[in-house]
């Protein structure tokens, strides 16, 4: 079986809880995601369930202090030259594999940008407003790659067309105030494009969006990756984009990932109580109701649930003390494919729950 | 590459935020007129040796033509001159864009200034073989050619094509060459007295002088034995327009020649102190925190200093010197800049650009100085202007003490004298207009900035 570009390891990340000395809030804890080349995962969640730390941790954008990396590995397999880079840090390095927490700042900027890139929820504010669009793309190049200023000016300009922009030279010497939204996140895109990473991590690229440039933004995605065969972890909370564009899904709630499984199978059979919920609170167009409903009303837990394994109703309110789900409960594999947090009957099985990881992918349209 | 650009594009040329602030500073009238008065007192600067002169530019005695002007001319003058001369040589290369001959002037200057240095460090290096001078200057010297050579070098290193980085290269060696080359040795005493005499001798067959024929060091202590006639606190006539002072010197001349010592003061104590605040600000700023903490008590304990006191001070200790006054000046004025530069960067540095360029693989300084700082320095901008002007006041309060420059003009030692001059009411009225116009210049211009700068104002 083939190694994913990307594998987070129990991660867990704490912020100091404001007021209280000493005491710490888990942002995230236990979680654990994977992403092959070519393939989208999306990310879905409330806000604050911890998608855009986990996402975050992987380039070590986390302030330290106040935030702090309690545990965890986020394996990277992307990158040739890594291994190198991190030759002073053996501990991080196995089977051609660079653990990307234990990299120190230098190394960690000549995967920034450049092996992983990463493009923000806000096109609007994203980008500098002092400089050209041109400058901005080229000094990405610049920073990566060993080419001349006019080579440089050269890929952002490709960079521009493959994203769909006319006039590509042109528009390098705007500002980015002469753009609209659709065309800053356009931008914006280009410039994670700019380097070729392998992998891309999207935080919510199409939230400020209209809905027309949302599915142009998402389709133009979907080709780049097509081509670069490049990995992306889509973070959103729109379920309908989730449902359009990835392949495998991870939905979070309380900083813990609760069900990890493959689109059509979460959509079709969800196992978790909350994704339950979570799906059932989609409102149906064309369907009459006096109230929408809620998580809370669509969290039950499924009457085929397997019997091995005990999972716990959805607490909507859990407190920050003890972790969602339960202390010992763990991402299992309940079904071939299908992973949900719950705890084991016999406390044998208990052992080592494997890391959630599935190579699939979608069948194109 | 061809680089056909429609014409309908040209004329809508994207323009750069800052370029639109300064075209709307430009705008008002309070800019126009500050900054037409600035310009004015850098060109009479830069032109004072030339202008007010008791050496005659040309003469011919005894059948000998020579400049005895040229001949007087100092390092200073020369740098001044030269540097205003690459400038206007610059502004006729309308094709090049406007940046780089602004970095190609600063470059060429910067070569100017390091060949001066080296030169005055290879005068100290001499005297000191004499004996007499400290090391402390030398070093200071050679310091100072070194950073500004290596400065200029490292300019020239990232222009921006290899023609490019030719030229200004090229040019910035022949000039400091040239510098270095040229036979500039002024006479240390002059005797100004000797023109006139050899003029009521009879000796000159012809001369062009200077359009106000006394250097500001000439007290012409001659008129008295061969005229008769007392030459101190005269009031304004035809041949002192403002009068002269009270050791008899030419007040314009004074007045035209301290503009240096106004403008050098300003710029350069606003410079160390701008400096200083951007990069302690900065990094108070982004790195919040203890840091910000740390700062933060660095900035309220130098904010208690009483700086008059403090340089009255340094005056009784180390005599009365310029350059220790700009020092002290910036060194104690940079709070205010960090604070505004700490706020700017609290706020930047949560901004999605500045992630994004964290995210991108940008090092701490790029952030730093390229992303955060132009986004951040308007405020700074506009305080400096106020700044400038309130070192210009600090400096003419000390010279008006009497514990400011005494060999050299400047506008606060002859408000000084005007206490005792009496009837020479030239004296009172001219340097106390010339420091109200250029501090009142200042504040048009900080103003007018302000107003150009506030985004609110951008979209009306």
């Amino acid at each position: 079986m083939a190694e994913p570009l990307i594998s987070i390891e129990n991660l867990a990340v704490s912020f100091p809880a404001r007021g209280k000395a000493g005491e710490r809030n888990q942002a995230v804890r236990d979680v654990n995601l994977a992403v092959y080349p070519g393939q989208t995962l999306a990310v879905v969640g409330e806000s604050g369930s911890g998608k855009s730390v986990s996402a975050m941790s992987i380039l070590q954008l986390i302030p330290t202090p106040p935030g702090r990396y309690d545990q965890g590995r986020i394996l990277w397999r992307g990158g040739s030259g890594t291994a190198d880079a991190a030759g002073q840090h053996a501990q991080g390095v196995q089977n051609d594999a660079v653990d990307l927490l234990t990299l120190n700042d230098k190394a960690m900027r000549t995967i920034r940008g450049n092996q992983i890139a990463m493009i923000f929820q806000e096109p609007m504010t994203s980008l500098n407003p002092v400089y050209t669009l041109g400058e901005q793309i080229m000094e990405a190049v610049l920073l990566h790659r060993k080419v001349s200023r006019s080579a440089a000016r050269d890929i952002a300009a490709s960079a521009l067309r493959d994203v769909g922009i006319a006039a590509p030279e042109q528009r390098l010497k705007e500002y980015p105030h002469q753009l609209s939204g659709g065309m800053r996140q356009r931008i914006m895109i280009a410039m994670a494009l700019a380097c070729q990473p392998r992998l891309l991590l999207a935080d919510e690229p199409t939230t400020a969006l209209d809905v027309t440039i949302q599915a142009q933004i998402l389709e133009l995605l979907r080709t780049l990756q097509r081509e670069k065969d490049m990995g992306i972890l889509l973070i959103t909370h729109d379920l309908g984009v989730v449902a359009e564009n990835a392949d495998v899904v991870a939905v979070m709630f309380a900083g813990r990932v609760v069900e990890f499984a493959n689109v059509r199978e979460l959509f079709n059979r969800p196992r978790h109580p909350y994704t339950r919920g979570l799906l059932r609170s989609m409102p149906v167009l064309g369907r009459r109701a006096q109230r929408l409903d809620t998580v809370m009303d669509g969290a039950t837990i499924p009457d085929d649930f397997p019997e091995k394994f005990v999972v716990k109703p959805h607490d909507p309110d859990p407190s920050p003390a003890t972790p969602y789900g339960g202390e010992d409960a763990r991402l299992h594999e309940i079904e071939p494919g299908h992973w949900v947090l719950c705890t084991p009957k016999n406390p044998q099985d208990h052992s080592a729950p494997a890391f959630p990881r599935l190579d699939y992918r979608r069948a194109q349209a | 590459m061809t680089k056909a650009a429609p014409p309908t594009e040209s004329s809508a040329a994207p323009r750069s935020l800052i370029g639109a602030a300064a075209l709307r500073l430009l705008g008002g009238w309070g800019a126009r007129a500050g900054l037409s008065w600035i310009g004015f007192l850098v060109l009479t600067a830069v032109f004072a040796p030339v202008v007010a002169s008791s050496h005659p530019w040309v003469w011919k005695v005894g059948g000998q033509v020579s400049s005895p002007w040229l001949r007087h001319l100092t390092v200073t003058d020369a740098v001044l001159l030269l540097s205003f001369g690459v400038a206007v040589t610059l502004l006729c290369f309308r094709r090049v864009a406007a940046g780089r001959r602004i970095a190609a002037w600063a470059v060429l200057t910067g070569c100017l200034t390091a060949a001066a240095a080296a030169g005055s460090a290879v005068d100290l290096w001499r005297e000191r073989a004499a004996g007499g001078v400290p090391m402390v200057f030398l070093m200071v010297a050679v310091l100072l050619a070194a950073v500004i050579g290596f400065m200029a070098l490292i300019a020239v290193s990232s222009a921006a094509s290899w023609r490019g980085k030719a030229v200004v290269g090229f040019a910035g060696l022949l000039l400091a060459g040239g510098l270095a080359a040229a036979p500039i040795d002024p006479p240390v005493s002059v005797v100004y007295s000797s023109y006139r005499e050899a003029t009521a001798a009879g000796a000159v067959d012809w001369q062009v002088l200077a359009p106000l024929a006394y250097s500001p060091g000439d007290y012409q202590r001659d008129a008295m034995s061969a005229t008769g006639i007392d030459a101190r606190l005269k009031k304004p006539s035809l041949a002192h327009p403002l009068g002269t002072d009270e050791s008899g010197a030419d007040v314009l001349s004074r007045m035209i020649h301290a503009t240096r010592i106004a403008l050098a003061i300003g710029l350069i104590a606003t410079g160390i102190a701008v400096v200083i605040g951007i990069v302690v600000g900065g990094l108070m700023g982004y790195f919040a925190g203890v840091v910000d903490l740390l700062g933060m008590r660095l900035v309220e304990v130098f904010s208690a200093i009483p700086v008059i006191f403090l340089l009255i001070m340094i005056v009784a200790f180390y005599g009365r010197n310029l350059y220790l006054m700009m020092v002290i000046l910036g060194a104690t004025g940079w709070v205010g800049y960090a604070t505004f530069i700490r706020a700017e960067f609290l706020k930047l540095r949560k901004m999605d650009y500045v992630q994004a360029a964290h995210a991108c693989g940008v090092p701490l300084w790029s952030i730093l100085f390229r992303h955060m700082l132009p986004n951040g320095v308007t405020p700074v901008l506009v305080l400096a202007s106020f700044g400038i002007a309130s070192a210009i006041l600090t400096e003419s309060t000390l010279s008006f003490l009497g514990l400011g420059l005494v060999e050299e003009p400047s506008w606060g030692q002859l408000l000084n004298q005007a206490r005792r001059a009496g009837g020479q009411w030239g004296l009172t009225l001219f340097p106390g207009l010339a420091i109200f116009l250029t501090v009142f210049a200042y504040n048009l211009v900080g103003e007018a900035m302000r107003d150009a700068l506030d985004p609110k104002a951008a979209g009306k």
